[in-house]
């Protein structure tokens, strides 16, 4: 498995696993969701809601609403500020929520 | 602290060198900052988890951080610091709204400290949606502080200092840097700043920063930018070009370069939107920038008892960040009363000099680091420009050719800026796209009304706000 994460002079915390769309997936305490996806090469975090596009983590810091995930059930969730916890489920997100809703 | 005398947005080294100041001459001090932990984007903390083995690898500014830290802490009975706080707006009688956890919450402020940092200018070219491209800031953040590379091969495309920390930081942590692209003329730096040997602790990091690069044996490419990138469900392949000195492609072959992370670091835009909803007056100034708020030397904005510091101010860096956090807050201590007026002369004496220096080296710097209209001309009419409404360049030019040259009204007419970024991404953008295709200098076209929310809020969080708040006049 893909592991993009640097150990030289920091330790990351402890050990655990989130869900990604039904997927077990490692992430570190003190990680974002953003981060533990980036590190397990996992790039793509929703589809855009007009052209269908893939969109993944742009600027960060919360600003850019790229990296919106379905994170415990909650959509529109900005992954790289949320902290990755035990048993959380991260979905993909595809348009403005879960599942794709015509309009 | 139930009623603080003086008020700091954001805990980056100008909120926290303002605090400093203030709190030193007895000053009830709060700070609010949306982070869980205080330091901005440059001295930011890990998170609880994470714990350091070895400082070193961290580089120069983790422990200039920890000094900064350390000087807050020393006036913590003075000082109170609010984390997790999200400034939402601001209302007329000097009522500001906040949101920490699901409550909405209020404030009234006297004297007030904007220093809101800045945020990765926004580049659209052909390809610049697709996960895998960064910004350079936004890379930072996994490495520094998350401890993950943005990618197995990594190209750095940019201009001026930002990206050579990043780009430095990816290879301390053993990364894979292709390259990078440096869109300015590098060896006209060396060329300008001589005669600025006095500012060696300001240039030092850079010069290493340059040598860092060189001994890893990646190559830094003068003048050259990306131009495209390609990819699937990533990043894959990114093209370049040598650039000539209006950043513009010179005619030949592009080159392709195979990576699956792109970061992109073409300078820093100033967040105002804090001082534009207090009202402050605002000026278009390209080389530090954009729009920023007009100051007095003191770093009072044109409304009375509102100070901004650092890079919301104009992006110049933690240096000048903590300078003129000091000025401000012997200026906003001295206005409390707390300071005597011959005292207060004293005191901002030495930081007034030594800013007065820096500032002289960085207007050099900013001269060559300023994004050239070649930058604005790579996107083509399909590429999307509003990232969050999905607006292209070419609905955008559409509009202006149909005679719309207002910038609101191409917002009410697209939705470009409508979207959850606010128009932090696509107004810089759109910005320039107007000014270029009517022929006016980007300050001309202005910029898009500023209201409440600064940041999108759960309903839930405004309907637990307590009592009403005065909408200002105007919105």
């Amino acid at each position: 498995m893909e592991n993009l994460r640097v150990f030289k002079g920091v330790d990351h915390g402890k050990q655990f696993e989130i869900e990604v769309d039904g997927e077990r997936v490692v992430a570190f305490e003190g990680e974002s969701v953003a981060a533990a996806l980036v590190a397990s090469g996992k790039r793509v975090f929703n589809h855009s809601p007009k052209r269908k596009e893939k969109r993944s983590m742009y600027c960060g810091i919360g600003l850019c609403y790229g990296c919106l995930m379905v994170i415990d059930g909650v959509p529109n969730t900005r992954s790289c500020q949320t902290l990755a916890k035990p048993g959380m489920r991260v979905e993909i997100q595809h348009g403005l929520q879960k599942e794709e809703v015509e309009n | 602290l139930k009623e603080p005398q003086l008020i700091v947005i954001g805990s980056g080294p100008g909120g926290m060198a303002a605090a400093i100041e203030a709190a030193r001459v007895g000053v009830k001090t709060l700070i609010l900052d949306e982070n869980p932990k205080p330091g901005g984007r440059i001295y930011w903390q890990f998170n609880e988890g994470f714990k350091i083995k070895d400082e070193k690898v961290l580089g120069p500014d983790y422990p200039r951080g920890i000094e900064l830290l350390n000087e807050v802490e020393k006036h913590s009975a003075n000082i109170e610091y609010l984390d997790n706080a999200v400034v939402l707006g601001f209302f007329d009688n000097r009522v500001f709204i906040y949101q920490r956890g699901d409550e909405g919450l209020t404030l009234r402020y006297d004297k007030l400290v904007v220093a809101t940092g800045a945020y990765d200018r926004p580049v659209a070219f052909p390809g610049w949606t697709l996960p895998g491209v960064f910004t350079a800031g936004g890379a930072q953040t996994l490495v520094k502080m998350q401890r993950v590379l943005p990618g197995k091969k990594v190209l750095f495309a940019g201009t001026g200092p930002l990206q050579l920390v990043v780009a430095n930081q990816v290879i301390a942590a053993g990364g894979d840097v292709v390259a990078v692209l440096e869109a300015g003329d590098i060896e006209q730096w060396f060329k300008l700043v001589k005669g600025f040997w006095r500012n060696w602790d300001y240039l030092k990091d850079g010069w290493n920063y340059l040598k860092g690069i060189r001994k890893a044996g990646v190559e830094l490419m003068r003048k050259h930018l990306i131009v495209e990138v390609r990819g699937d469900d990533c990043v894959e392949e990114a093209l370049i070009a040598e650039v000539d000195d209006e950043w513009r492609p010179k005619k030949g072959a592009l080159r392709s370069l195979k990576v699956d992370a792109v970061c992109i670091g073409y300078g820093l835009i100033p967040s105002v939107e804090i001082t534009r909803q207090i009202g402050c007056k605002q000026n278009y100034e390209p080389k530090v920038g954009g729009w920023i708020p007009v100051r007095g030397k003191n770093m009072e904005t044109s409304v009375p008892g509102v100070y901004a510091v650092g890079d919301g101010a104009g992006v110049a860096g933690s240096a000048v960040a903590n300078l003129e956090g000091r000025i401000a807050g012997i200026a906003a201590a001295s206005s409390l009363g707390s300071i005597g007026a011959k005292e207060v002369e004293k005191r901002l004496k030495p930081f007034r000099d030594k800013l007065e220096r820096i500032t002289r080296l960085r207007e050099v710097l900013d001269e060559i680091s300023m994004p050239r209209p070649g930058l604005y001309e790579l996107a083509t009419d399909s590429t999307v420009i509003c990232r969050c409404e999905e607006i292209t360049l070419g609905e955008i030019k559409q509009i202006v050719r149909d005679g719309v040259e207002d910038i609101n009204e191409i917002k009410r007419l697209t939705r470009m800026g409508m979207g959850r970024c606010q128009g932090r991404m696509c107004a810089p953008l759109v910005q320039e796209v107007i000014a270029r295709m009517i022929g006016i200098p980007p300050a001309e076209v202005g910029y898009l009304n500023q209201r409440p929310p600064v940041k999108p809020v759960p309903l839930a969080v405004l309907a637990s706000l307590p009592g009403e708040v005065e909408m200002r006049h105007g919105w």
